[in-house]
């Protein structure tokens, strides 16, 4: 207002116009050629320029016109008689899954409780391995869940049906676009309606730009003072979105109004609205514009565009004219005031009948919840598949061609696992007095058969994409290397079996750069020279351990290490075998993946099948695996690890889960308490928690005060099933009654450890090698075991005895 | 006979056979003494070829299956579900697309990961597939999971001696399949 200078200079310019203003008649004359020729000129600079304009909007148009990122998609649910879902967990994930509870499922995406039962009317969709039509089923339960599936739209009986997956994320580029490509003619009708009601009235009849809406918006900004309506027709909001940058120039509005009516000339009003509903903006997320209706009904609605109601398409057609402004996640109240004016709107132009209207003014906003920091709900899992897609295809492949990529993700399993891992950190910092926040954790949930990774847990906060600990942390994993210590023992069952007396009395080693290595106990005391094997790992005795590794040899332990599946080359070290080796907690569940696999081996994957967008198969992951061990060693190696569980230092897991349950586990602690582990499994389900602090300073707990706590929640939910302990081929089972106590025990002379008790009750059926049973287990008043433990005594006498060079030989050879 | 008839004709045998435990009664009938009554079955099948050295007296696993009858086919192992599936997988494997039959069996290893038929079937999907190193350790596999069941471990021996004999060790293919003979015999006397 007060900067209006340069209209007092005008005045003195007007002389010099006027003077040229009167030229003489001859001098008109002799210009006009000229004038005549420099619009000429202008015209063909202005008609090749629309020329060239014109190819760009045809190029544009007709070419690829979107770059479509990969659509990531969890696991389906699969719905069968025999799933031990309740009714009210399957609504949760239909209601997660958009699906909305009705009184009648005629449509597809709803359901509806009716007695006891669950009606659903599925959504039809395209699978890896083909179509799935939508069906009208009726699921019945008992107290264990689904008790019955069947068909209620007389299409043919069922036995199980899946229902579509959640879509878990896209693949973009770093800034990208994101958007999932729709057609006019499956769109609900009322949202293109609708779209012109709102935007553009008079776009069915204008040629790309309307002269009359801009004198409309003209006037309507005039009365208010400020801009409050945008003359813009779709056409030229499409040029805008597609074409040109946002400049506000007049330049840049005369090239939008040229393209517009080239745009126009060219094409259909069909299309260019199918365009628009294809490139419109309607939000972000983090690093990621969500382009288009198809994708941001999924964005704030998590279903596809078909099943929107009024009031939620009204809500987005509302969004148009400023997403962020409107954003019904941020400003719920703004965006529903915008909402009702839009459904008045809808009203007012009859599409939308007297009851309809009513009942959608009233609806709430229906939008999801959803971090507003995330750029997906899954960043520790995606960033998997990313890395697991890594090498097989370039990065546009990845974000350009909308490839549909379908996982192994369980939500369920990963939202409870999520919860559990937040809600345990807090428990344990409050109760154990630890400060608020300073805890971290990861954690990873498998199928044990089939290796398919569940869940993913990258961090206490598991919807950030940040530093992702399940793949990325690297710690020490301490006692969780001792079942592999054992089971290389037990592979050799000619000099050991689960009742092999060892050695647990204090040890110094010499190490190659002149220092000596004295591990100890946690309890700082040794339990003397003749512990049971499956003892001295159930309590997680050091320096039995310690010595069983220098005796099996740590390269024969590092060897049983990569047999499992580590794919690492740690040093060959005598504290590797008490953990002096560094994962991630997805390493330490390959490995623990092949002990809960019986000694098969399966590579651990997030993806199953990879698709082109059409549905063309690309690439399936399938099940692969590997004989990599002795069933029989590993079996009597998961038997020890069931004691950790049932008596050692992993039992007060049955303080939440149920007593009937064999599982199987290991606890792990690092020196001054920094990283606190459990891994454990059961016939099903394997779970690996790691806790600790981001600083590597002490957390102040051991495996089983932290880590077991959060895995103990974290397996009550993911239904584990218990063990079956069917014993392999080669494994024959000898009941004995177990005698050893570490307080007197054998080191006081009178080590009767184990009666052969077939007869005797109070027995315990205990696996060996067929063929490897010790000599004269056999009846009840034996003493083979404390003449065994002598022997035994005698050895490791002699052994100590030697020179501390030999164990280095032994150790390096 | 070429390797690929040759396998087709195996996964007909070895793999539907489960499908219809009638199939198997008239594929192999039972012999010897119909009319006595047997006493409680004693399979000692796998005795003979894994010697006992120390003390086979207190060695209860190989006189294992003395209480109920083992499975003797995926009908008898399976829910409805899982049974649909296996039925949807052998359609896809007798049109010859290998590769959904695999996925199918995969989504069937998902509800019951412990099913040693499903695990057989795909052993059978791969050796069709020409993988016999995965064929083998899918049946051997499936001998994991499926305990001391004659009945299963027949036919994984018998697809393991298949296995081995594509991939060219035809000494370890016999022994397979004298394995897969002595447990054939074990099942019949269960059988009865």
């Amino acid at each position: 207002m007060a900067r209006k200078t340069p209209k007092p200079r005008r005045p003195a310019r007007r002389p010099a116009k006027k003077r040229g203003g009167k030229p003489r008649r001859g001098f008109i004359r002799r210009l006009l050629p000229y004038v005549f020729l420099l619009f000429c000129l202008g015209a063909v600079v202005v008609a090749a320029y629309a020329v060239y304009l014109d190819g760009e909007v045809r190029t544009q148009f007709e070419g690829t016109r979107w770059t479509l990122p990969a659509k990531v998609y969890a696991a389906p649910l699969e719905l069968y008689a025999g799933l031990d879902l309740s009714r009210e967990q399957i609504a949760d994930r239909l209601k997660r899954q958009g699906y909305r509870s009705a009184s009648t499922t005629d449509k597809a995406g709803t359901y509806e409780v009716v007695g006891g039962y669950l009606d659903i009317h599925t959504r039809p969709f395209s699978f890896w391995d083909g179509d799935q039509a939508d069906r009208e089923i009726r699921l019945g339960f008992d107290n264990t869940g689904v008790a019955s599936l069947r068909a209620l739209d007389g299409n043919g009986d069922l036995a199980l049906i899946r229902l579509d997956p959640l879509m878990i994320g896209s693949i973009y580029p770093t800034q990208g676009e994101d958007r999932i490509l729709v057609k006019l003619g499956e769109v609900p009708p009322m949202l293109p309606a609708g779209l012109i009601t709102v935007e553009d009235r008079d776009f069915l009849h204008h040629w790309g730009v309307s002269p009359k809406s801009i004198l409309r918006a003209a006037v309507a900004n005039l009365r208010a003072g400020h801009v409050v309506q945008g003359g813009s027709t779709i056409t030229q909001q499409l040029v805008k979105n597609f074409y040109l940058n946002n400049q506000q120039t007049l330049v840049r509005k005369a090239k939008e109004a040229l393209m517009a009516i080239l745009l126009d000339a060219h094409y259909s009003k069909p299309e260019i609205l199918e365009a628009y509903l294809n490139e419109v903006y309607l939000g972000q997320d983090g690093g990621r514009a969500i382009h288009g209706f198809g994708l941001a009904s999924y964005f704030y609605f998590q279903k596809p565009l078909e099943e929107l109601q009024p009031n939620e398409i009204a809500l987005l057609v509302a969004m148009v004219k400023g997403p962020s402004y409107y954003d019904p996640r941020r400003n719920p109240e703004r965006a529903k005031t915008r909402r009702n004016l839009v459904l008045d709107m809808f009203h007012d132009a009859g599409f939308l009948d007297d009851e309809g209207w009513t009942t959608a003014k009233k609806a709430d906003l229906g939008v999801t919840a959803r971090s507003t920091r995330s750029t997906s709900q899954y960043p520790a899992f995606i960033d998997l598949v990313r890395r697991q897609l890594h090498g097989q295809y370039a990065d546009e492949d990845l974000t350009e061609d909308g490839l549909r990529i379908f996982t192994t993700l369980d939500p369920s399993v990963q939202a409870d696992t999520e919860a559990r891992v937040n809600q345990g950190l807090a428990d344990l910092e409050r109760s154990r007095g630890i400060k608020a926040d300073s805890l971290q954790s990861a954690a990873v949930v498998t199928s044990v058969e089939g290796g398919r990774v569940l869940a993913l847990v990258g961090g206490r906060d598991a919807g950030y994409a940040g530093f992702n600990r399940a793949l990325d942390a690297r710690r020490p994993i301490g006692s969780l290397i001792k079942p592999v210590v054992y089971l290389t023992a037990l592979a050799e069952p000619s000099k050991y079996n689960v009742i092999t007396p060892l050695d647990d009395s204090p040890l110094a080693v010499k190490l190659a750069n002149g220092d000596t290595w004295r591990p100890q106990n946690y309890s700082k005391t040794s339990h003397g020279r003749a512990v049971p094997l499956h003892y001295a790992l159930t309590h997680s005795y050091n320096l039995a351990t310690a010595r069983l590794a220098l005796d099996v040899g740590i390269p024969n332990v590092i060897d049983t290490l990569k047999k499992l599946g580590y794919t690492g080359d740690p040093l060959s070290v005598p504290s590797l075998s008490l953990g002096a080796v560094d994962m991630a907690p997805m390493q330490v569940a390959q490995i623990y993946n092949t002990l809960a696999g019986g000694g098969y081996y399966t590579p651990l994957l997030a993806i199953r099948d990879v698709t082109t967008r059409d549905g063309e198969p690309l690439n399936r992951y399938p099940l692969q695996i590997k004989r990599v061990l002795d069933e029989a060693p590993v079996y009597l190696t998961d038997w020890i690890m069931q004691r950790v569980a049932r008596f050692g230092t992993g039992a007060s897991m049955y303080k939440v889960l149920p007593d009937r349950l064999n599982l199987a586990g290991k606890t792990g602690t690092t020196d001054d308490l920094r990283d606190s582990w459990f891994a454990g499994f059961g016939a099903n389900r394997l779970a690996v928690v790691w806790v600790g602090r981001d600083d590597n300073q002490p957390a102040q707990l051991t495996g089983a005060t932290g880590a077991l706590q959060l895995w103990t929640r974290i397996m009550s939910d993911v239904g584990p099933r218990g063990m079956m302990n069917v014993p392999p081929e080669d494994v024959v089972e000898v009941p004995l009654r177990m005698r050893f106590d570490p307080r007197g025990g054998a080191s006081t002379g009178d080590g009767d450890l184990y009666q052969y008790a077939q007869s005797c009750g109070g027995a315990t059926d205990v696996p060996f090698i067929r063929g490897y049973v010790p000599d004269g287990l056999s009846g009840c008043d034996s003493d083979i075991m404390s003449e065994n433990a002598a022997r035994d005594r005698q050895q490791q006498q002699q052994q100590r005895e030697q020179d501390e060079g030999n164990w280095l030989q032994r150790i390096f050879r | 006979m070429n390797m690929k008839t040759r396998i087709i004709a195996l996964l007909a045998v070895a793999v539907l056979a489960g499908c219809a435990t009638t199939q198997r009664t008239s594929t192999y009938p039972p012999t010897g003494d119909q009319g006595v009554e047997q006493p409680t079955p004693e399979p000692r099948g796998q005795s003979s070829q894994l010697p006992e050295r120390n003390t086979p007296e207190v060695s209860r696993g190989e006189t294992a299956p003395a209480g109920p009858m083992p499975p003797r086919s995926a009908d008898e192992a399976s829910s409805p579900a899982v049974r649909s599936l296996l039925g949807r997988a052998d359609t896809l494997a007798r049109n010859g697309n290998m590769d959904m039959a695999a996925s199918t069996l995969e989504r069937a290893l998902d509800l019951e990961p412990r099913n040693p038929f499903i695990y057989q079937r795909l052993a059978a999907v791969k050796l069709a597939q020409g993988q016999p190193g995965q064929a083998e350790a899918m049946a051997r596999k499936s001998n994991s999971v499926g305990g001391n069941n004659p009945f299963v471990r027949a036919d994984n021996w018998q697809l393991i001696a298949e296995a081995r004999r594509t991939a060219g060790d035809s000494q370890g293919a016999s022994e397979a399949a004298s394995r897969a003979e002595n447990y054939h015999r074990t099942s019949l006397q269960l059988s009865r």
